[in-house]
C-alpha cells in the first residue's frame, strides 16, 4: 500500500464534454462528496480548480492540507489532436523514410467513397528528417550513423523552431544506439525542447505504428506539461500541496512528471476511469466478472472487466472513426498507438443521438446528435429532431417534471409531435410504437457494443454482471443485459457520477515491455529472467519516485505470443513458479494454445510458438475507500413511493403495452428493499427503467442488484 | 417499412447482426493468419449468403472479392450440388472458369446447418501468397492458366468438420511457402466456423422463419433504396475507350472500352470493343469484369447503402466472351485485376460530363504487384512474398487527388518494413513518396510512391503492374499523373534500367528492384490552382519550383517560401 502522508481525503477530478466532476472521498468514514461545475473548453485547469474548490468548501473538516492526493482524468490530449492543435514537431527517421507518416498504411478509410480525405500526417513533410544510417532486423549495424550529417539535421531542426522532436529509427526496438545518439545530439544543441526516442516510448516492431505512437507522444508533450503545471500551480494556490496523479489509458495511475513525458499514455485517461470504477466495484461486492456500460449524452462506451481487471487492447486510433473493435480499417480514419488502452467499444448512442427514417424506409438512430444545444426536442432549447431522450420521456421512462431533479421541465407534447411527424406517420405507426423503436435501435447498436467486449472476444455474457452508469446508462441497461443475455444489472449509487469516483480506486501502474521476437524452441531461458529483472529494477525505481512509497509493488508479468508466422499476438500470463525454466517455458506454451483455442477454435501444437514481448506492469497498490452502508433499512420498498404512471413497455401484454408503474425515489429507498418490475426509480440526475421480468434489490450499500426472473 | 408485417425493430437488430458476424468472420482470419498478404495486408474477404445463394451480408474488406463472390459463391456450390454437402463440411475452389477471378483468390465456402436445416452459407476468401506455378508467388506472365498455379475445382476439403488430410496435403504439395499457405487455411477454416456460430446464435433467437423472412426483408430493402438512388443517376449513353500498356508478352497496348446506359431500365454496363483475350496474363474472368462494375455503380451512390442481393440484382453488364474483360478457357488470368481496376477508372471518365462532382480523374488503377521468393538460407525454407503498391489518387472537383494510396476495389495495407525484413531475406532501402509525380490540375492528383528492395541472397522477382507508357488521365483541362518506372539496379553495375511493367526477373545478391507508381490525374486547369496551394506543395517538397512555374504558372520566392504575385501574375496571362 501507498503509505498516506497523514491526509485523510483523496479527490478525483473528471473533465467532461459538458460538465466537470469532482469527487472526495474521506477515507476514514468512506463518506463521498461530489460536485459539479460545467466544464471550461477553453482553459480547463479553471473548471478544474472551481470542481476542488467546491469539494473543499463543502465542510471545515477538510482541510487542504489533509488532502493525501488528487488523481485527474482529462481529454487535453485528445482534443489537441483531434482539433489539430498539437505542439509543432520535427520527425528523424532513418534515410529512405521520409514519408512513412504520411503514407501511413496506405489505405483509405472509406470502401466506396471517391471523395474521401487521408487524416493529415501530424509532422508536415518539410519538418521530416532523414539520418543516414541502418539497422537489420537482428539490431545489428549495416550503415553506422553519419554523425556530421545528423549534425546537419539537427541544425535544420534548431532553425525550423519546433517545440518537441520524435525519433524512431528502424530497427530500433532491437537495438536502441542509434536513436539514443540521434536523442543526445539533439538535446546538447536544444536542451529546453521535448524529445521522444521510439525505442523509450514504445520499443515493439512495426515502424509506422511505432512511430506514429512516438509523434503523437512528442507532439501533445509540451500541452500536455504546462496543462500539468497550471494545474499544479492552481492546486498550490488553494493549499493542495500533495502529489498530482493522472489516470492512463490503460486505467491505471501515473505520476503528473511521468505524465508529462510520456503522455501518449494517457490519451484516451477519460473513457478509462469509467472502466476502472466499474472495476473496482465489480470486486468490492465480490463480482469480478463484469461489464461496464457508461451512457452519456453524445456517446456510449462499453468494455469487459474479468477478474476485477479491464481488458486492454493495442490496436487503438486516436482522433478516427468509431472504433467497431475489429481493428480493420476503422483505424485508417486516424492515429494508431501502440500504448495499452482499456479496450472500450465506443458508439454514438447518447441521450441526444436523433431518430430518422432514411429513403429506403427504415427508421434509424444516430450518429448524429443533438448533443446539449440545441438538445433534444423537449428540453425546448430549438431542437427540432427527436432523440433518444425524447423517445424515453414519450414512452413514460422519464418524468416531465422532475428532470435534474426537478430543475427543468420537459416539453412532452413537443417530444410526441416531433417522432409522429418525423418517424411515425412515415413508417405507419403509433406515437408510441416509433417511440419505442427508436429506443430499441438505439439499444441494438448498444447491444452490439456490449457483444464486440464480450461475445467477441469469447466471453459468455450469461458470466457477467452489468454495471450501468453514466447520465442515461440506468434507463437502458437493464434492457440492453436482456438482450445481451446478461442475466444481472448494477446501478451503482450516483450512477451520474461514478466514473469521477473510478478516479479514486486506482493503483498506481507502469507498464514496461522488451522485445524478444523468437521461437520458443530457440529460446535462452536466462535472456527471459534477465529481461524481466531489467524491467523489474525500473519498475522499481519508477515506483519508488512515483510514490514516495515505502510499500512494496506488485509486479504482473506476460508474455505475448503467437504461433510462428502469424502478426498478432496473445497475451498470456507468466506461470506462477518464479523460477524460469523448462517447465515455466512449457507451462506458458500450453497457456498460450489454450488461450488461441479459446480465441479462434483452433489449436496447433506442432507448431512453433514465438514469444514478442515481455511485458511487465509495477503496481502500488492503493487502499480502497471503504463503502458506507445505507443507514436506512427496511424491505419494504413503499417507503420510497412516488405512486404510479403508465410506461410502455412492449414486452407487456398489457393494453397496447402500456402498464401503470410504480416510481421511487432512490435517496428514500432503504438497504434491503426488495420489488419487482415494472419500476422507475428517480434521482436527481438519473433515471433507472426496470423493465418487467425483472427484480431489484437494494443491497446494504445502496446500489440497486437488479436480476432477472428466468434463465436468459 | 411498407410491409405491415415486418417489424422495424427487429429488421435493424437482424440485419445488423449479420453484417456483425461476417465482421468477425474476418477478425478471425485476420488474427489467426500466417501470411504478411492476408494477416496484414488484409487480402481477403468474408460474406455470408443465404440458403437461395443470394449475397446478404459482407464484411468491410476488399471490394474486388465482395463483386467477384457474388458469382463465384453461387456457381461452386451449384457444381458441387448442395445435396452434397452436410454439417461441417466445406468446399475449397478457385477455378477461374468456374465463376472464380485469378488462381491465388481461394474461397472456402461451407454450408450453415441450424438444427439439420440449411440455413445459408459462409464464404471466405483469401489472396494466398503462392499458389504454385512457374514463379514464386504465383504471379509472371505465362501463356496459359495451367502455368499459374493450381486449379482447384470445388472440393470438399472439410468433411464433417475435419480438414481432408489428402487433399491438404495434396494442395500444399504445389505450392512455395508451404507453412505460411497451411496456416492461412486453417485460418480460414476458423473464419467459416466463427460465422457459423454466430448465423446460429441469431436463428436461436428469431427461429428459421423469421430469420427466413427477415433476409427477404433487408434484400428487398436493399432493392427498394437501390432503384431510389438510381433514379437519381442522369440518363444517357456514356462511353469510354483506355489502354493497358502492354500484356507481358508483347507491346501491343490491349484496348479496353465500356458505355454505360442508364434509362428507365436502369443501368447497363457493356465492354463491347474491348481487345480479344490474349495468351498473356491481362484476361479478366467475368466475375472480374462484374465485380468492376458493381464497384462502379456502387460508388455512385450513398455511402450508407447496404450491399447485399438486392444491390447486385442492379449490375447488368454485357462482357463479350473471348475478350479480355471475358476470357474463355485456357487463358491465363493472374493480372486479371489490372483490367478490372481499370475499367473502374475508364467508367469514371466515362461518368465525368455526366456526374462531374461524383467523380474522380484517373487514378493508379493498377494492382501493382510485387512477388519474389526463393529458398531462405538461414532456414532453408522455400518462402514467397507478396504485396501491393499504392499510388496517387484521382483529383476531385473541389478537392485534390490523395497521395500514396490504394484506388477502387483494392485497399490492401502495405507490409510494415520491420515485419517484412523479419521474416524475409530482403532489405527495404526506401519507401517514399516520388515527387513532382502528380497529374497537374486546378486540383492535382496525388504523389505516386517508390519502394525499393535489395536482396541480400538470389531471388525470383515478379513485376506484374502497368502504367510504364502513360500516367492516369486528368479531368477537365486536368493533366496526367506521371507514369510508372520499374527500375532494376544490378549489384554488379550502377546503371539502372527499366524494365516492363509484366516481368520476371532473376536476382543475384545485392540487386535491387525499385517501384515508382504513376501519380493521379489532375481536375481542372493548372493553372487556375491556387497558388498559395502550389506554394504548399513546393514547402513541402511535393513538387519542384521549375514545375510550379512551369505547369502552374506560380512563381515561387525561394528565400522566403513566398508566391511571387506579380511574376505569377505574368505567367499565368501569358497562357
Amino acid at each position: 500500500m501507498i503509505a498516506s502522508t497523514g491526509g485523510r481525503f483523496r479527490i478525483g477530478v473528471d473533465i467532461g464534454g459538458t460538465f466537470t466532476d469532482g469527487t472526495l472521498v474521506d477515507s476514514t468514514t468512506g463518506r463521498v462528496t461530489t460536485s459539479k461545475v460545467l466544464s471550461t473548453p477553453s482553459d480547463p485547469a479553471s473548471g478544474f480548480i472551481s470542481a476542488v474548490q467546491k469539494l473543499l468548501d463543502i465542510d471545515d473538516a477538510v482541510s487542504p492540507e489533509a488532502v493525501e492526493h488528487v488523481v485527474h482524468a482529462t481529454t487535453v490530449a485528445t482534443n489537441a489532436i483531434i482539433e489539430g492543435k498539437t505542439a509543432k514537431t520535427a520527425f528523424v527517421t532513418t534515410e529512405g523514410f521520409r514519408d512513412m507518416l504520411e503514407i501511413a498504411r496506405q489505405i483509405r478509410p472509406s470502401l466506396y467513397d471517391l471523395q474521401f480525405e487521408k487524416p493529415p500526417p501530424l509532422v508536415p513533410r518539410q519538418l521530416c528528417f532523414e539520418v543516414p544510417e541502418r539497422l537489420d532486423a537482428k539490431g545489428q549495424v549495416v550503415t553506422e550513423l553519419d554523425e556530421s550529417a545528423l549534425a546537419q539535421v539537427v541544425d535544420r531542426i534548431a532553425e525550423s523552431g519546433v517545440e518537441a522532436v520524435a525519433v524512431c529509427l528502424l530497427h530500433s526496438y532491437r537495438n536502441p544506439d542509434h536513436e539514443q545518439r540521434v536523442g543526445r545530439a539533439i538535446a546538447a544543441k536544444l536542451p529546453d525542447i521535448v524529445i521522444s526516442l521510439s525505442s523509450d516510448v514504445v520499443p515493439e516492431f512495426r515502424e509506422y505504428l511505432r512511430a506514429s505512437t512516438t509523434v503523437i507522444n512528442s507532439s501533445v508533450a509540451p500541452i500536455v506539461s504546462s496543462y500539468l503545471s497550471a494545474i499544479s500551480e492552481k492546486l498550490r494556490a488553494v493549499n493542495v500541496t500533495c502529489e498530482l496523479l493522472v489516470m492512463q489509458s490503460s486505467g491505471g495511475v501515473y505520476p503528473a512528471a511521468a505524465a508529462a513525458e510520456n503522455p501518449v499514455f494517457m490519451v484516451e485517461s477519460g473513457p478509462a476511469a469509467g472502466a476502472v470504477a466499474a472495476a473496482s466495484l465489480g470486486s468490492a461486492l465480490g463480482h469480478p466478472d463484469v461489464i461496464s456500460f457508461d451512457m452519456g449524452g453524445t456517446t456510449a462506451k462499453a468494455s469487459l472487466i474479468r477478474n476485477g481487471q479491464p481488458s486492454i487492447t493495442k490496436d487503438y486510433s486516436v482522433g478516427g472513426a468509431a472504433q467497431s473493435g475489429t481493428g480493420a480499417f476503422g483505424g485508417a480514419s486516424g492515429y494508431p498507438i501502440r500504448t495499452p488502452v482499456v479496450d472500450l467499444v465506443e458508439i454514438g448512442a447518447g441521450g441526444g443521438s436523433i431518430a430518422w427514417v432514411d429513403s429506403g424506409g427504415a427508421l434509424r438512430v444516430g450518429p448524429r446528435s443533438a448533443g446539449a444545444d440545441p438538445g433534444p426536442v423537449c428540453y425546448g432549447l430549438g431542437g427540432e429532431e427527436p432523440t433518444i431522450t425524447d423517445a424515453n420521456l414519450v414512452l413514460g421512462r422519464l418524468d416531465p417534471a422532475y428532470f435534474a431533479g426537478g430543475e427543468m421541465s420537459l416539453n412532452l407534447e413537443a417530444a410526441r409531435e416531433a417522432i409522429q411527424t418525423q418517424c411515425a406517420d412515415p413508417l405507419g405507426l403509433s406515437i408510441q410504437e416509433a417511440a419505442h423503436g427508436i429506443v430499441e435501435i438505439a439499444n441494438t447498436a448498444m447491444v452490439n457494443a456490449l457483444r464486440l467486449v464480450s461475445v467477441q472476444r469469447g466471453h459468455d455474457p450469461r458470466d457477467f454482471m452489468l454495471i450501468g452508469f453514466g447520465g442515461a446508462g440506468p434507463a437502458h441497461a437493464v434492457r440492453l443485459a436482456e438482450q445481451a443475455g446478461i442475466p444481472r444489472v448494477l446501478i451503482p449509487l450516483g450512477p451520474g457520477t461514478a466514473s469521477a469516483l473510478g478516479l479514486l480506486v486506482t493503483d498506481v501502474r507502469m507498464e514496461g515491455s522488451a522485445t524478444l521476437i523468437v521461437r520458443s524452441e530457440e529460446i535462452e531461458l536466462s535472456r527471459i529472467s534477465d529481461e524481466f529483472g531489467r524491467l523489474e529494477s525500473a519498475g522499481r525505481d519508477a515506483h519508488r519516485i512515483a510514490a514516495s512509497a515505502s510499500g512494496e509493488p506488485v509486479f504482473e508479468r506476460a508474455v505475448e505470443m503467437r504461433y510462428w508466422g502469424q502478426s498478432f499476438e496473445l497475451s498470456v500470463p507468466t506461470p506462477i513458479s518464479s523460477t524460469i525454466d523448462q517447465t515455466w517455458l512449457d507451462e506458458l506454451i500450453e497457456a498460450f494454445h489454450d488461450a488461441h483455442e479459446t480465441a479462434y477454435g483452433f489449436r496447433a501444437n506442432d507448431e512453433p510458438v514465438e514469444l514478442v514481448n515481455l511485458r511487465l506492469t509495477t503496481i502500488g497498490k492503493i487502499a480502497r475507500p471503504e463503502m458506507r452502508r445505507l443507514e436506512n433499512v427496511g424491505s419494504d420498498a413503499s417507503v420510497a413511493s412516488k405512486g404510479e404512471r403508465p410506461v410502455y413497455f412492449a414486452e407487456n401484454s398489457g393494453e397496447k403495452g402500456i402498464v401503470s408503474t410504480p416510481v421511487y425515489d432512490r435517496k428514500r429507498l432503504p438497504a434491503g428493499a426488495v420489488f419487482s418490475g415494472p419500476a422507475i426509480i428517480e434521482e436527481p440526475d438519473c433515471t433507472t427503467v426496470v423493465h418487467p421480468s425483472w427484480t431489484v434489490k437494494v443491497d446494504d450499500y445502496g446500489n440497486l442488484g437488479i436480476e432477472y426472473d428466468g434463465k436468459l | 417499412m411498407t410491409t405491415a408485417t415486418v417489424d422495424p425493430i427487429k429488421f435493424e437488430v437482424i440485419r445488423n447482426a449479420l453484417t456483425q458476424a461476417t465482421e468477425e468472420m474476418a477478425i478471425a482470419l485476420r488474427r489467426s493468419a500466417y501470411s504478411t498478404n492476408v494477416k496484414t495486408r488484409q487480402d481477403f474477404s468474408c460474406a455470408f449468403f443465404d440458403r437461395d445463394l443470394r449475397s446478404v451480408a459482407q464484411a468491410f474488406t476488399q471490394p474486388v472479392h465482395l463483386g467477384s463472390f457474388v458469382r463465384h459463391v453461387p456457381i461452386a456450390i451449384e457444381r458441387y450440388g448442395p445435396e452434397n454437402l452436410g454439417p461441417g463440411d466445406m468446399i475449397l475452389s478457385n477455378d477461374p472458369y468456374g465463376g472464380g477471378v485469378h488462381l491465388n483468390d481461394i474461397s472456402l465456402i461451407g454450408p450453415v446447418y441450424y438444427q439439420e436445416q440449411l440455413v445459408g452459407y459462409t464464404a471466405c476468401l483469401a489472396h494466398h501468397v503462392d499458389v504454385g506455378g512457374g514463379a514464386p508467388a504465383s504471379v509472371g506472365a505465362f501463356r496459359e492458366v495451367f502455368q499459374e498455379g493450381i486449379i482447384i475445382p470445388p472440393i470438399k476439403f472439410v468433411k464433417e468438420g475435419e480438414l481432408d488430410d489428402d487433399l491438404f496435403r495434396l494442395v500444399l504439395s504445389q505450392i512455395r511457402s508451404k507453412r505460411e499457405t497451411a496456416g492461412d487455411f486453417r485460418a480460414q477454416i476458423a473464419s467459416n466456423r466463427t460465422g457459423a456460430i454466430r448465423i446460429s446464435e441469431i436463428i436461436d433467437r428469431y427461429g428459421i422463419e423469421e430469420f427466413d423472412r427477415y433476409i427477404d426483408e433487408i434484400i428487398e430493402y436493399t432493392d427498394r433504396r437501390t432503384r431510389t438512388e438510381l433514379e437519381k443517376l442522369p440518363r444517357g449513353v456514356f462511353e469510354a475507350e483506355g489502354f493497358i500498356d502492354n500484356d507481358g508478352f508483347t507491346d501491343k497496348v490491349v484496348k479496353l472500352a465500356v458505355k454505360i446506359t442508364i434509362d428507365e431500365n436502369g443501368v447497363r454496363f457493356d465492354t463491347t470493343g474491348s481487345d480479344p483475350q490474349r495468351r498473356a496474363p491481362v484476361n479478366s474472368t467475368f466475375a472480374q469484369t462484374f465485380s468492376a462494375c458493381a464497384y462502379a455503380l456502387r460508388a455512385l451512390m450513398d455511402k450508407d447503402l447496404p450491399v447485399n442481393d438486392g444491390f447486385y440484382r442492379y449490375v447488368h453488364v454485357e462482357a463479350p466472351e473471348g475478350t479480355v474483360t471475358n476470357c474463355v478457357h485456357p487463358a491465363p488470368v493472374v493480372g486479371g485485376w489490372e483490367t478490372h481496376v481499370r475499367l473502374n477508372d475508364l467508367i469514371f471518365e466515362a461518368l465525368a460530363p455526366a456526374l462531374p462532382d461524383a467523380i474522380c480523374a484517373g487514378t493508379k488503377a493498377m494492382q501493382c504487384h510485387s512477388g519474389f521468393g526463393g529458398e531462405n538460407v538461414e532456414t532453408g525454407e522455400y518462402y514467397c512474398f507478396l504485396e501491393t503498391i499504392a499510388g496517387g489518387y484521382g483529383a476531385r472537383s473541389t478537392s485534390d487527388g490523395p497521395d500514396a494510396v490504394q484506388t477502387h476495389g483494392q485497399n490492401t495495407e502495405n507490409a510494415p518494413i520491420e515485419e517484412t525484413e523479419a521474416n524475409y531475406p530482403v532489405r527495404i532501402t526506401r519507401y517514399e513518396l516520388v515527387p513532382n509525380s502528380e497529374g497537374p490540375g486546378e486540383f492535382r492528383g496525388g504523389l505516386g510512391l517508390r519502394r525499393d528492395y535489395m536482396f541480400p541472397e538470389e531471388a525470383t522477382f515478379t513485376i506484374l503492374a502497368d502504367r510504364d507508357k502513360a500516367g492516369p488521365r486528368g479531368l477537365f483541362e486536368g493533366e496526367r499523373g506521371s507514369k510508372s518506372v520499374y527500375a532494376l539496379i544490378r549489384a554488379s553495375d550502377s546503371e539502372e534500367q527499366h524494365l516492363s511493367s509484366k516481368t520476371t526477373v532473376q536476382l543475384e545478391p545485392g540487386d535491387v528492384i525499385s517501384y515508382r507508381t504513376s501519380g493521379g490525374g489532375g481536375y481542372g486547369a493548372p493553372f487556375n490552382r491556387d497558388a498559395q496551394a502550389v506554394l504548399a506543395d513546393v514547402s513541402q517538397g511535393k513538387i519542384s519550383t521549375e514545375r510550379a512555374r512551369e505547369r502552374y504558372g506560380v512563381e515561387i520566392d525561394v528565400s522566403t517560401q513566398k508566391v511571387n504575385e506579380s511574376v505569377t501574375e505574368k505567367l499565368r496571362s501569358e497562357r
